[in-house]
């Protein structure tokens, strides 16, 4: 008697009935929730949309909105400040967060305590933030200019309300706030490190930088391709952490890409146009993460 | 000959002391950097908190005090005055964080167990579709996502901000990665007992996935509590608010009344701070295994 395939055994059938039925639930929330906006989309950022309401007046305008955003001087401003932005917040969130893991990883005392001092900032409410931030840093009777004032410095950064202060500030508040994260991240990969090429290295000589350049920053690179990745992801989704801290201002000098999709959609109903905003960025997500993984080859080294 | 050989060990092994005191000095010098930017980095929540018990005139006070010279109570008694909906804010806020915590695992839990236990045609290519979409970052999708939910008729009530949270991928992901990681010999051998596959999810799965379980339910509780972009977008109503929105009010509503910003803040930070502290190995060895999208 021949062995009957286990695809057509009742046991399997069984089984893949079961199957759909425990992922049915998950998935019609998914297909409504994740995968529908998705794809509309596409096709919103193609339509004039201005008002759910009226469908009816909706028209197809192609790649209009898409040129309209060439000549628009406000929106490509924004596609700079996000720019600066990631290119400020990325290297120096990633830098620290590597600083105090390699601490960390060191013989300190009190270490998890010290661990959980510099993850706390992660788990709190942006807008609790905000309002510390702001009356900390009140240019005229905040606390670190007066602080300044009495060390002799005569005229202290505007900090948030100075146009040019205003982007690194939230930069630095954002490297404070998200740092945790990675640093969290870069430690469970430096614990994973063997010890016996540290050691090694030491035998034969090689001092701290050298262990450090030569060893353990190849050994950790995945770690540090992921991140890259991830954290630059994280800086072009900015929305809450620049409209909680400076709505964009002062002027137009914190706009990124994200508060001008939210006003170009919510303050003056330009649904399409913003849509197509959003494409844009989303373009940008997908540009990074492609040339990160082609020119991964070169610096990260899988074990 | 030997006494040469007695003395290179002695001094070698006043050589290995030394060296350890170095080490020793080095180490204690890293504590006592790291002390000191862990103070900054918490001067924020200290200053917040003390600066939550002052009167008006004493936040801005230079230098500053930890504990405050007048401790007052005010600040606090004001929030709950019938002039705010702090307490409504609070209590959205609340419910919509436990709602988010039930419907998700009643969903993700069956989903993560079939895509990690049980076979069926196209359950990979499923799978692979359902994690390219974490690629997608949330403000790249506002305005449809926007569209949906106002057809959907759910804009303006706490399910804008449960249901697209309930159905997070991350956690499918996560949770079957765990799921994969309890021994398969168990749930045959309950198979092969006759249990069905919905008990072996609830009498094997389950109570060994507990830590991934406790995770998914931390991580949904700070990000629902913490979520801005949602409420701020999808609830306009100010009652139906949720905290996170609701407090910025007092920012620009209240503007001179920092004390009460201060203690609003104060009350936004404590449950999450609280939950953090008491299951914080959980949550940072959640992070350090599955590492959490940023």
């Amino acid at each position: 008697m021949r062995l009957k395939h286990y695809r057509d055994l009742k046991i399997y059938k069984q089984e893949s009935i079961t199957g759909y039925l425990f992922i049915l639930p998950y998935s019609i929330g998914f297909l409504l929730f994740q995968g529908l906006p998705f794809f509309l989309s596409f096709i919103i950022s193609l339509t004039n949309l201005r008002y759910v309401s009226k469908l009816d007046e909706v028209r197809f305008v192609g790649i209009g909105n898409f040129t309209a955003m060439i000549h628009d001087k406000s929106v490509i401003e924004a596609m700079l400040t996000s720019l600066k932005y990631c290119l400020m917040y990325v290297p120096l969130t990633m830098m620290l967060a590597l600083l105090f893991a390699l601490i960390l990883n060191q013989k300190v005392y009190a270490r998890n305590f010290l661990r959980t001092l510099l993850f706390m900032p992660y788990v709190s409410n942006i807008v609790a933030v905000s309002v510390i931030f702001s009356i900390l840093l009140s240019p005229t009777n905040g606390l670190v200019n007066t602080f300044l004032r009495s060390l002799g410095v005569e005229n202290p950064p505007m900090w948030l309300l100075g146009t040019e202060t205003a982007l690194p500030t939230v930069v630095m508040i954002a490297c404070w706030q998200q740092m945790g994260m990675q640093m969290v991240i870069y430690l469970a990969a430096l614990q994973d490190v063997p010890r016996e090429l540290t050691e090694s290295a030491e035998i034969d000589g090689a001092n701290a930088w050298q262990r450090f350049s030569k060893i353990i920053l190849p050994v950790i690179s995945p770690t540090t391709f992921f991140l890259t990745i991830t954290t630059i992801i994280g800086s072009l989704k900015n929305f809450s952490i620049i409209q909680t801290l400076t709505e964009g201002g002062p002027g137009s000098s914190t706009s990124v890409l994200p508060v001008s999709i939210v006003r170009t959609a919510f303050g003056s109903f330009r649904l399409g146009y913003a849509s197509a905003q959003g494409m844009v960025l989303f373009a940008f997500v997908m540009l990074i993460t492609v040339i990160q993984w082609r020119g991964q080859k070169k610096w990260v080294n899988y074990m | 000959m030997s006494q040469d050989r007695i003395s290179y060990a002695k001094k070698k092994s006043s050589w290995l002391i030394i060296d350890k005191l170095k080490e020793n000095a080095f180490n204690k010098g890293l504590t006592l950097l790291l002390f000191v930017v862990g103070a900054v980095n918490i001067f924020p929540f200290l200053f917040m908190i003390s600066s939550s018990f002052k009167p008006l005139n004493q936040i801005f006070e230079f230098p500053f005090r930890l504990i405050p010279k007048d401790f007052v109570l005010n600040n606090y008694v004001g929030l709950f005055s019938p002039d705010y909906y702090f307490k409504r804010w609070y209590a959205n806020s609340a419910i919509m964080v436990l709602s988010t915590i039930i419907v998700k695992s009643i969903v993700i839990g069956p989903a993560a167990y079939a895509f990690s236990r049980l076979r069926f045609r196209g359950r990979d290519k499923i799978f692979l579709i359902f994690l390219a979409t974490l690629m997608i970052p949330g403000d790249v999708t506002i305005v449809p996502r926007y569209v949906v939910y106002k057809m959907l008729g759910i804009t303006d009530t706490m399910w804008s901000l449960v249901l697209p949270n309930a159905f997070d991928v991350f956690f499918v992901f996560m949770l079957r990665q765990f799921f994969v990681s309890i021994p398969f010999t168990l749930t045959e051998a309950a198979i092969i007992d006759g249990c069905n596959h919905f008990k072996v999810f609830y009498k094997i799965i389950l109570p060994n996935a507990k830590p991934a379980f406790i995770t998914m339910v931390i991580f949904t509780f700070i990000w629902g509590w913490n979520d801005y972009m949602g409420p701020y977008i999808f609830i306009t109503d100010t009652k139906r608010q949720m905290l996170t929105v609701g407090i910025q009010m007092f920012q620009t509503g209240y503007a001179e009344n920092y004390g009460l910003q201060m203690a609003a803040a104060a009350l936004t930070l404590v449950p999450v701070i609280l939950l953090f502290l008491s299951a914080q190995k959980f949550f940072i060895e959640g992070v350090a295994t599955s590492g959490i999208k940023g």
